[in-house]
């Protein structure tokens, strides 16, 4: 129907994540609408984020290229609590909640054999190496409530056995806030098994 | 078929649907389980579904819950997600939907359960446990996503277990041990459950049965069992003692054979009658009353568990019994609201408070 780049941008907007085929074709028509300086600022963006980020050579969160990411680089945090967690988004997750003052490390993804994702695909073997040369005391395991999130939890207990360390899971619970009769029947049911004591 | 139809059946008792074969006496059915299951008991084909020609499928049914009128509606795509909706608001869950319109289905298929393989009997008891046990319930879907991991790993592992694939397969076997122990737990705790109805459901049966002269007592008892006259339904677990060391002792032959050769997923439900075992050694009289007795186990279970008897669908269930199975059948029936369909006579002596013609409910498509 259309030719040329018109037609190029809509097929590689269309391949993003969470864009179907008519929202690629409205922002490739707002792209056409819009000023070149727009359009060459979201261009460049684009080529900077492939070009300047990197991995953070020790967390493996996204970092500017050659450079710690900010959290590593920041030092406030405190090394002795790390924070396993599946994905780069968990960490603003987290971040979010400013409880947190120690480190992270980010595994790059869960066990997932379905996909071919084994203990070799995830950076397990740098986490291990990381808990002995930063003097890491608590392990704290913040993979997803999910199957394959449990499954590299308790694969992480496992590997981090032997060494002296405290592992902790993030406790599974209610939104806060929330209602009791919105709550779904699984999460209620975690919560109920998770209860506490409560001391007057 | 149809292009639109509605039915009004009785507000309580046995609405009798009648008409020649073809009519749409089982579409009638199809359509009011398809609300509460989002899932024909007919076909998983969506095209066979919708009427050929149409796109979509919209369903209606204004129910009466406690004296306060609930509206539950679904519309279904011929591709695409089904869309449900009760009192305008939408649902995504099935569990809700199966909360807002709980139905039993009896169907010429249920003779699967008894005749089929394991499978169509482990089915029996998870759609009941889905229902009863919403911890039953996670543990199978859990159990489900684990089994499909595990056979993942163990065809990735080639034949070989190395010391990585076996670090691995530790804790897929620490996830599979504990959700299969909580549903080989859950589905023995109903099958005890449901013994006792399937007692009494299939003796009343099977003597109207024996009277109509069908049944069958000349089969010899099997082994493995002691001979007595009743039903005995046993759970039949595919391993002894813990899962766990079960699984660790049929490692290497899971790792060899690429699949997981124990676990709740080889499990049967043995159905037992005097003694024999009843997917081989029973006469298709016998088979056909039991699958009758299992269904209407589930029913009245769930009935006593809820509170409340779900709706009853009766597909072409007389066609496959006699006169006087039938006028049992019916009178086991607990009270509650029910749709049958029938090609034939209703037999005589099976009480209804409503009976429809299928061909006088709906417009239909010019052929």
């Amino acid at each position: 129907m259309y030719t040329g780049p018109l037609r190029a941008l809509i097929d590689e907007l269309g391949r993003l994540p969470g864009i179907g085929p008519k929202s690629a074709q409205r922002i490739a028509f707002h792209v056409l609408k819009i000023p070149g300086e727009d359009a060459g600022r979201l261009a460049a963006a684009i080529l900077a984020v492939k070009e300047r980020t990197t991995l953070c050579s020790r967390c493996f969160n996204v970092a500017e290229a050659g450079e710690l990411c900010d959290v590593c680089s920041d030092e406030r945090r405190d090394p002795t609590v790390l924070c396993v967690v599946e994905d780069p988004r968990d960490i603003v997750a987290v971040e979010r909640t400013q409880q947190f003052r120690g480190r992270y490390h980010v595994l790059q993804g869960a066990l997932n054999p379905l996909e071919g994702v084994g203990p070799d695909q995830l950076r397990v073997r740098e986490l291990l190496e990381r808990v002995g040369a930063e003097g890491a005391k608590e392990v704290i395991l913040c993979t997803n409530p999910n199957l394959e999130g449990e499954a590299t939890a308790m694969y992480l207990a496992r590997m981090l056995g032997p060494l002296e360390v405290t592992v902790t899971r993030i406790a599974s619970g209610l939104p806060v806030g929330g209602d009791l009769e919105y709550a779904d029947e699984l999460t209620l049911g975690r919560a109920l098994e998770g209860r506490r004591q409560v001391t007057a | 078929m149809f292009v639109e139809a509605a039915l009004e059946p009785a507000s309580a008792g046995t609405t009798v649907i009648e008409g020649p074969n073809g009519a749409g006496k089982t579409t009638v059915l199809e359509a009011v389980a398809f609300l509460g299951t989002q899932r024909s008991f007919r076909t998983t084909d969506r095209e066979a579904i919708v009427r050929a020609g149409a796109t979509s499928a919209v369903i209606r049914a204004e129910l009466a819950r406690d004296g306060t009128p609930v509206l539950v509606e679904a519309e279904l795509p011929t591709s695409g997600r089904v869309r449900s909706q009760v009192n305008r608001q939408p649902v995504r869950d099935r569990r809700d939907l199966s909360r807002a319109v709980p139905v039993t289905v009896f169907s010429p298929d249920d003779l699967a359960v008894v005749r089929g393989a394991p499978g169509n009997r482990r089915d029996l008891l998870d759609d009941t446990l889905r229902i009863l046990d919403v911890r039953a319930g996670l543990a199978l879907d859990q159990l489900d996503r684990v089994l499909r991991q595990r056979a993942a790993l163990l065809r990735q592992a080639g034949g070989r277990l190395a010391p990585e694939v076996a670090t691995t397969l530790d804790v897929w076997d620490e996830r599979l041990a504990t959700v299969g122990a909580t549903v080989a737990e859950a589905r023995t705790e109903l099958v005890t459950a449901l013994a006792p109805f399937v007692v009494t459901g299939y003796s009343s049966l099977a003597q109207e049965g024996v009277a109509a002269g069908s049944s069958l007592t000349s089969t010899p008892a099997g082994p493995g069992g002691p001979a007595g006259s009743g039903v005995v339904l046993t759970y039949r677990s595919s391993w002894t003692g813990d899962l766990a060391s079960a699984l660790a002792s049929r490692r290497d032959e899971d790792v060899r054979r690429g699949v997981t050769t124990t676990g709740p997923h080889r499990d049967d439900l043995e159905v037992r009658l005097a003694g024999r075992d009843t997917r081989t050694q029973a006469s298709q009289g016998e088979q056909r009353s039991l699958a009758l007795a299992l269904r209407l186990a589930v029913h009245r279970l769930v009935t006593e568990r809820l509170g409340a008897p779900p709706l009853l669908l009766l597909d072409d269930v007389f066609s496959e019994l006699d006169p006087g199975r039938s006028r049992a059948l019916v009178a086991a029936l607990p009270q509650g609201q029910a749709l049958l369909t029938t090609a034939g006579p209703v037999p005589a002596g099976v009480a209804f408070a409503a009976r429809v013609d299928v061909r006088t409910i709906g417009r239909r498509a010019a052929p």
